[in-house]
């Protein structure tokens, strides 16, 4: 079995200790002696802080150490760091974890205490004083940029932090000479991935030895530990970042947060362990936000359905200060809006705008959904004006299986077969009975439809010089560590982080497929900086499986080299004759010749007599550093199946389908179970969620009863199909999945409204398509 | 000012001081070290923190622990025991219907109530009877697949219309 485990739907080895409640959580992490920290947050959008006091909070009986701004901003050697910058010139605002002076936002983190436990230091919160004078706010694109508009930064002389251009081509001469030129503006609203593990973490901070010990929930250990030495002015040794169970990340956690640094220093000043977890409500000020971006286009064509240019602009709306990846999920959705198409000039031009509202950070797909959005609503508009039908459209603009590796705007696609995943899921649409139904739903008169979208996506970003490139003030490489031990099963040291995804399967698979093991002799250890190796970035952008997974391979393909070495020694006929299976090495056609992993390791470790070649090394392990050459491309088509109540502006989703292809498969489980998550949340971005702020800056979203997120009965069922095209430069062939599913939802859904609305002439621009805006679409539509 | 509590928990009997403000999933997680219990939103809208009390479910995080005095409470400890997963925790298992985990010890609880009322649901039963919690991870579709996996196998008694694949 161990040669097939490569492709097997094999149940998870993380799933019992989380079914019977033996998981560790953060808040779950309890050392002796810890406190319990609360965060004061600012109630004003915009104000100058005249004064706090903190007295009365700091002798509330059970209080150990109260900290403000002022006490925060001493300690700390360097703002909260922003590792990607995409425009070298960008301004970036210095940001600390406790404000300074002012206050940007209603929500951000003003003061803190700690205290024997979270109720006595909530309080305590409410003991201190603070005095604001307000200051007007900006909250929408609009007023950010209008010429009289208040500043957020005196330092800078606009609230613009940046601009980027993207392009590729002679977008001029495309426009001028285009048969056709079609314009359409985008609104996308700000939303957020919402775990439903709130963020947390438990920092001791020794005040005798310095060194920092943190219990983290996060998908970037390593990168929170180097972090965390920039700003407290630590060497690396000095920290070390240990990641209990993670209750979803999304993107996230990946940012590094203000409260880590917090934490860290109240348990400096109480000479306690500290732990910080943040509630629900403080989530929805204190997590970063993502998605808020305006973007205007425009497409240039020829009359027979040829693409030949597209420009435009996107504004994102950034938050008051920067998030720790900066602007780069507004550069990413630029340097992806050509999608799977073959558009040979194109110009976009991005302007990263501050507003009084909560930091723009990582959220799963990363500009990607607002990418495919604009290019898939193009393609569907530029059928309807030149009477084609859209797959029409698609499959004349596709990048063609021929033309990869294929050089887009920013990033070299390195496979694709997108018309064959068209057709797989135009056939799973007709298989499922979909245009049959919504003929008879029609015959009664109801508003049902069907729409589509593909899409593409970059996955396992980690070659560390294309990172570079982008702006990533990091490496992006991986590197695993694989040993068979004295009883020849296997432990896999990974830097990555397990946050849900099945991580320790998905490697696990690998290393036993490799090493020819039952996967039960597998044990992944993760999430601890001075236990496991290194990883650039962080666990994100589409890159565990596709990365780790091959760091694995490369070291346990090593290894059983090795292996086969020893056990040709005991065996005493030639390594290239020997097979392993089931943990067991045998000679070709003579199974009864063999030796088990377990004597192979005994040989390996206890060295007795001679069992070991003299030529070789005691132990077996082996330690992969993987940077690899390129990005791997993803791709994938959705369908999607929706009704539209006319009278309520209720859009009811039945059916969603998704082709897709994230070439070898280590667990189709696990990948189905990927794109399920992600079409979920594609719905509820789609459909439901909304992060608003009203007119003067005061955050209106605080809680999931203003935050919809779908549940099960908003999820309609989900069919998934697996084509595989192998990335031929990463081993094992493996592209990222983690992704896909959010980032066609979107598209896909505005379309199968589009589709069922066509009576009315409803198109859907913006996101989320809310009922009163649907309803008011089609009154309008039914008044033409 | 503490009180004291004394209710019955997995099947043993504890007693406890705790604050009267004490929620009862701060209760069975920090006095008890029930950990399993999670807590998503405090607001009772996610789910996570879902108990069985006295066989009926419950958000532990909407009540308070004073008010369990004398009732029995089932959590996510006690669906299993001796090593051997329940029926419902293996349907769970098999059909990949947990991701992160962090809402899977409520969706365990309603689940083990829907299918001791109604032993053969629908494919809507189901998804109407888990839409009080939120999952992040899964896209729901694994967790109804194992919840109908782990009801009786007999045919549901309404059949309603399917569109997937």
């Amino acid at each position: 079995m161990g040669e097939k485990l490569i492709g097997a739907r094999m149940t998870r080895t993380e799933d019992v200790r989380l079914l019977t409640g033996r998981a560790q959580f953060v808040d779950d992490v309890r050392p002796p002696g810890v406190l319990e920290a609360a965060v004061l947050r600012s109630t004003a959008p915009h104000a100058r802080i005249v004064r706090i006091d903190t007295a009365a909070a700091a002798a509330h009986p059970g209080v150990f150490a109260v900290v403000t701004g002022a006490d925060v901003r001493a300690v700390v050697r360097a703002p909260q760091p922003v590792i990607w910058r995409p425009d070298p010139d960008a301004r970036i605002p210095p940001a600390y974890p406790l404000a300074v002076d002012r206050v940007l936002y209603e929500g951000q983190a003003v003061a803190a205490v700690a205290a024997t436990d979270r109720a006595t230091a909530e309080d305590a919160l409410e003991l201190i004083k603070v005095e604001y004078e307000p200051l007007p706010a900006v909250t929408t694109l609009d007023q950010a940029l209008a010429p009289d508009a208040p500043r957020l930064h005196r330092e800078l002389p606009d609230n613009v932090a940046g601009r980027m251009v993207v392009a590729k081509g002679d977008v001029a001469t495309a426009f001028a000479e285009a048969d056709v030129v079609l314009r359409q503006s985008f609104r996308f609203a700000r939303q957020m991935g919402a775990p439903l593990e709130t963020r947390g973490v438990v920092a001791t901070w020794d005040p005798f030895t310095s060194r920092l010990d943190l219990w983290l929930s996060t998908q970037a250990p390593n990168l929170a530990r180097e972090l965390l030495g920039e700003v407290l002015g630590l060497s690396v040794d000095m920290i070390r970042v240990r990641t209990p169970d993670v209750g979803g990340g999304f993107g996230n956690k990946f940012d590094f947060y203000g409260e880590e640094v917090v934490a860290a220093i109240l348990s400096r000043v109480s000479g306690r362990p500290v732990k910080l977890v943040e509630d629900r409500r403080e989530s929805f000020v204190a997590t970063v936000q993502s998605r808020e971006q305006h973007i205007d286009v425009e497409l240039a064509a020829r009359l027979d359905g040829t693409i030949t240019g597209l420009r435009g602009t996107l504004h994102g709306v950034l938050g008051a200060t920067l998030s720790t990846i900066g602007m780069s999920p507004c550069w990413t959705a630029a340097a992806s809006m050509t999608g799977p198409y073959d558009i040979p000039a194109y110009e976009m031009n991005v302007v990263g705008v501050l507003t009084n509202k909560p930091p723009y950070g990582s959220y799963r797909g990363f500009g990607l959904p607002k990418a495919n959005f604009v290019h898939e609503h193009l393609v569907e508009m530029l059928a309807r004006h030149l009477g084609l039908d859209a797959h029409a459209v698609r499959r004349k603009n596709f990048i063609p299986p021929s033309a990869f590796p294929y050089v887009s705007p920013v990033f070299v696609f390195d496979s694709g077969r997108y018309e064959e995943c068209l057709d797989m899921c135009l056939r799973a649409v007709q298989r499922a009975g979909w245009p049959s139904f919504v003929s008879a739903a029609r015959a009664r008169g109801e508003a049902v439809g069907i729409g589509y979208s593909f899409h593409n996506e970059v996955t396992g970003f980690a070659p560390s010089r294309i990172a570079n490139q982008s702006g990533l003030q990091n490496a992006g490489f991986d590197e695993e560590v694989v040993r068979i031990d004295s009883t020849g099963h296997v432990t896999v040291r990974t830097g990555l982080s397990a946050m849900g995804q099945g991580l320790h399967t998905a490697l696990a698979q690998v290393a036993a497929h490799c090493l020819g093991v039952p996967l039960e002799h597998v044990t992944v250890v993760s999430g601890d900086t001075e236990a496991c190796p290194y990883t650039g970035y962080g666990t994100a952008a589409s890159r565990a499986a596709a990365v780790g997974g091959a760091a694995v391979l490369n070291a346990a393909t090593r290894l059983r080299a090795k292996v086969l070495r020893v056990a040709g020694h005991l065996l005493e006929v030639s390594p290239d004759d020997l097979v392993i299976d089931d943990g067991v090495v045998s000679v070709v056609g003579v199974p009864e010749a063999a030796v088990t992993l377990a004597r192979v390791g005994d040989a390996a470790y206890r060295r007795i007599n001679g069992l070991l070649p003299e030529d070789e090394l005691p132990t077996l392990e082996e330690r992969e550093v993987y940077d690899p050459s390129n990005v791997a491309t993803a791709y994938g088509c959705t369908a999607v199946l929706a009704s539209v109540d006319v009278e309520t502006g209720v859009v009811t989703l039945s059916g969603y389908l998704i082709a897709h292809d994230c070439g070898t498969v280590i667990n189709p489980s696990i990948v189905d179970g990927q794109l399920h998550g992600g079409a979920a949340q594609a719905i509820g971005g789609a459909l439901f969620e909304q992060i608003v702020h009203d007119g003067s800056g005061h955050a209106l979203t605080r809680s999931f009863s203003d935050y919809l997120m779908p549940m099960a009965t908003e999820v309609p069922p989900i069919g998934v199909e697996h084509m595989v095209t192998p990335a031929d430069h990463v081993p094992g062939g493996f592209k990222g999945a983690g992704e896909a599913g959010v980032v066609g939802g979107g598209a896909a859904i505005a379309h199968a409204v589009a589709d069922a609305l066509s009576d009315f002439g409803v198109t859907v621009t913006s996101l989320p398509i809310t009922p009163p805006s649907l309803l008011a679409a089609i009154r309008k539509g039914a008044g033409r | 000012m503490k009180l004291t509590v004394t209710c019955t928990v997995n099947g043993r009997e504890v007693r406890a001081d705790c604050e009267p403000r004490r929620t009862l999933a701060d209760f069975l997680r920090h006095d008890l070290g029930l950990t399993g219990v999670h807590v998503g939103c405090e607001q009772g809208a996610c789910g996570s923190c879902t108990v069985l009390l006295d066989g009926a479910t419950a958000r532990s995080c909407c009540l308070l622990a004073v008010q369990v005095d004398g009732a029995t409470v089932t959590t996510v400890e006690g669906l299993a025991d001796n090593g051997v997963l329940g029926p419902l925790q293996e349907a769970f298992r098999s059909h990949h219907a947990l991701q992160c985990g962090f809402c899977t010890p409520g969706m365990l609880a309603t689940a083990t109530e829907l299918l001791r009322d109604n032993p053969r649901p629908t494919e809507a039963q189901i998804r109407t009877a888990l839409s009080g919690h939120l999952c992040r991870c899964t896209g729901y579709q694994h967790i109804v697949d194992a919840v109908k996996a782990a009801a009786d196998p007999g045919e549901p008694e309404a059949g309603e219309e399917q569109h997937r694949s």
